[in-house]
């Protein structure tokens, strides 16, 4: 029996997810040590491969993947999120069409198409608004534990209408609200509703498709599924395991670069020449038809007028 | 795929562009003397009103020519911090930011050699405050910008820079809305309408600039510059078209080192043989196999202005992928692209057509059809978008062009958000990752046995 690993180092929290031949998974770990960190990777990787009863040497392949793909040593090769993303959530969600990804540091939407291939994606832009980091700034700011801030947006009901989309700016928007003597709950709850408003414009750009898959660490808030529903307005699937959607993908791509085609080489036949194909360009004597290729003589000066 | 093994440049840029930059050095050490040498001085901005500049005897300076300059040499620091200091911050052009920074610099430095005026502004490396402040002062300003939000706004505050006393003209530009029963690219009564207006107000200018220099205007210099101009924008045409052979022999980013000789250097023999140059060191790659790239696997389409102070960065980045990037907006839809339409003879029409034919003053229907035109012309594997942060008429209709091309094409596309002249806007994880997980897209569907380039495209509409 092959084994094969996927490694996720993410930007705060290292997966690592080890398959068999069947592309089953054999074992799962998730440690969160710090930004990028290679000893949460390691341990990861170390606590994965001790539940499979494995060692490195085990191994028929390993793929990495997150911000820290490159610091992986024992990869053959890395993908990017985006590709490893769509490929782990096909396989957890046959038929899914859009995968929404929110982790700690980016959010991005991913069009499937119906081969469980990235069709289209899009990411936020340099700021971590609607990312994972967002939500600790608000559980920081209302000083409750990030893992209560969900139930608690559950419990809220007046929308506030949070506008401030910059993580910093959002700390003075909330600390704003508290001075004004809002419920906590409902500060939760607005919160929650500007992110889901922002993702939606992240989905916008790449269409909106069914099924729905929320996967990253912040898919295990419930508000953020529930806010996030009523956006879409669609149901959205959360499945059991939804951070190592990233690195169950690689390890899939690990078993798939083993045994499947290689990818294909470049192109390697000798240059040709390409005429126009479309009316529209002009060069040379050419008037803009679509033609043979024109070339001009070699004797190169002004024409005589 | 990005592989974990070592990363090497593969790039191979021409080596006829060293040329080139010469031509362009010595045309800005010619405008910075252009005062002691005698010669009337024009500011303007827009579309290449330099072959009217030439036939009139003036020296020209196009403000973006040398905001450009500036970033591509890492020196608009100091120019965007006077311009700052005047008033404009970072959500402004930063072609106009770092142009409008060069005015205050260039008044200051009159001021001081006048006796008049003392530093008292930010900005304070002196060899870049040099060079930043080296513009001779205008005698005159002329806007000819088409399809720009900011570009008359910019030529009025350069005015409001000089205590409005220097004369100003403006030429209008109809937007080519492209929505007319016949509209189409060069055809329809809008087009024809618009090119008799633009014409019309070229007139109008050379009346003015007679007035201005108090001589008649030579018509015999301007069909010869725009004969050697028309000849140059025929070999480039012809380089382009050269561009579409598998594997490239050269790519986008040569094109853009060739932006500066043919949108402001003098129609003269010396530019037509630039371009003959190039011309011929692509057909030299070509019959000797010699690609732009080693190892393509990709081709791409660039749309987006030039982030200036990235052109090598950039190209050895696509490069180290195995990506050529042949196509784009900025170089094929721009820069006297298609001299068929210049009458040397009687060239005023075709100059303001091209004018018109600004990559920002189409309407998304002609946009849709010059990208999709490209992409398949060059048989291009997926899109890059640069989201050009403060030139929001370039980026506009960027998603509907990204999302045509897949839909009728079946090819990806990619944004990243940078700057003409302002690297601060760039971050290189967010084009990195981007850029790879194209690639990935484009290779796995190549082992799924998929054709991914823009010929013989992936099939029907995708809803």
């Amino acid at each position: 029996m092959n084994h094969y690993l996927g490694v996720d180092l993410g930007s705060t929290t290292s997966k690592a997810v080890v398959v068999d031949d069947a592309g089953t998974i054999q074992a799962a770990s998730i440690v969160q040590m710090g930004a990028v960190s290679r000893a949460g990777m390691q341990r990861a990787v170390d606590e994965a491969l001790a539940d499979a009863g494995l060692r490195a040497d085990d191994l028929s392949g390993t793929v990495s993947t997150g911000y820290g793909r490159r610091l992986v040593p024992l990869a053959q090769r890395s993908f990017t999120e985006i590709t490893c993303h769509a490929r782990g959530t096909s396989a957890m969600v046959p038929g899914v069409r859009l995968v929404i990804d929110i982790g700690g540091q980016d959010s991005k939407a991913i069009t499937v198409d119906s081969g469980g291939l990235v069709e289209d994606f899009a990411m936020n832009d340099r700021c971590a608004s609607g990312t994972g980091r967002f939500y600790e700034v608000l559980a920081r700011a209302i000083e409750c534990d990030i893992g209560e801030l969900g139930p608690l947006a559950l419990r809220g009901g007046i929308d506030l209408e949070v506008s401030s989309m910059c993580a910093t700016f959002a700390e003075t928007e909330i600390v704003s609200l508290l001075a004004q003597g809002h419920a906590i709950e409902d500060i939760a709850s607005s919160v929650h509703r500007a992110i889901a408003a922002r993702t939606l414009a992240l989905v916008a750009q790449v269409g909106r498709r069914a099924p729905v898959v929320l996967t990253g660490g912040v898919a295990r808030n419930p508000a953020a599924r529930h806010f996030l529903s009523l956006a879409l307005n669609h149901e959205v699937i959360v499945p059991e395991h939804p951070q190592i959607t990233g690195a169950y993908g690689a390890a899939l791509l690990a078993r798939e670069q083993t045994r499947g085609p290689a990818a294909a080489e470049g192109d390697a036949d000798r240059p040709s020449r390409v005429p126009h194909t479309e009316p529209g360009h002009s060069c040379a004597e050419c008037d803009g038809r679509p033609s043979a290729i024109v070339e001009l003589g070699p004797v190169i000066g002004v024409r005589n007028r | 795929m990005t592989q974990t093994a070592e990363r090497h440049d593969r790039s191979n840029r021409l080596s006829v562009t060293r040329a080139g930059g010469q031509l362009v050095a010595d045309y800005w050490d010619n405008l910075f003397a252009a005062r002691e040498a005698g010669k009337q001085i024009v500011w303007y901005n827009g579309g290449a009103l330099n072959p009217i500049f030439q036939a009139a005897g003036l020296a020209w300076c196009h403000g973006e020519a040398f905001a450009a300059r500036l970033a591509a040499q890492r020196l608009e620091g100091p120019a965007q911090l006077a311009g700052a200091e005047y008033g404009y911050n970072a959500e402004l052009c930063s072609y106009s930011r770092t142009h409008l920074g060069c005015s205050v610099l260039t008044l200051q430095g009159a001021s001081l050699q006048s006796g008049e005026g003392e530093h008292t502004g930010v900005v304070g490396v002196a060899d870049q405050r040099e060079l930043a402040s080296r513009l001779p002062s205008p005698d005159f300003f002329v806007n000819n910008y088409a399809g720009c939000s900011t570009g008359q706004q910019w030529d009025g505050i350069s005015y409001r820079v000089f205590g409005k006393q220097l004369p100003i003209f403006n030429i209008s530009h109809p937007f080519l809305w492209g929505n007319k029963p016949d509209a189409g690219y060069l055809t329809g009564e809008e087009w024809e309408e618009a090119s008799g207006f633009v014409e019309g107000q070229l007139r109008e200018l050379i009346a003015w600039l007679e007035t201005q220099t108090g001589r008649p205007f030579d018509w015999d210099a301007l069909s010869q510059s725009m004969d050697y101009i028309k000849r140059a924008a025929e070999l480039r045409r012809e380089g382009l078209d050269l561009c579409k052979a598998k594997p490239a022999p050269a790519t986008f980013w040569d094109w853009i080192a060739c932006v500066a000789p043919i949108n402001f250097l003098p129609g003269d023999q010396a530019l037509v043989d630039y371009f003959a140059g190039v011309r011929d060191e692509i057909k030299q790659r070509l019959d000797a196999g010699v690609p732009g790239v080693q190892g393509e696997r990709y081709r791409l389409y660039f749309d987006g202005i030039m982030n200036w102070n990235k052109l090598g960065f950039l190209s050895r980045k696509f490069a180290e992928h195995g990506a050529a990037v042949l196509a784009g907006r900025y170089i094929h839809n721009a820069f006297w692209q298609e001299p068929h339409l210049i009458d040397v003879e009687n060239p005023l029409r075709g100059m303001a057509q091209h004018y018109l034919l600004c990559p920002t003053n189409h309407g998304s229907r002609t946009l849709d059809y010059l990208t999709l035109r490209d992409c398949r012309e060059y048989d291009v594997d997926g899109i890059v978008f640069h989201s050009t942060r403060t030139c929001r008429a370039f980026t506009g209709p960027q998603r509907l062009l990204a999302r045509s091309a897949l839909n009728t094409l079946g090819i990806p596309a990619i944004f990243f958000e940078g700057d003409v002249a302002d690297a601060s806007f760039y971050k290189e994880e967010i084009l990195e990752s981007r850029l790879v997980a194209m690639l990935e897209q484009i290779d796995m569907r190549r082992q799924r046995g998929e054709h991914t380039g823009a010929l013989g495209a992936l099939g029907p509409a995708r809803s």
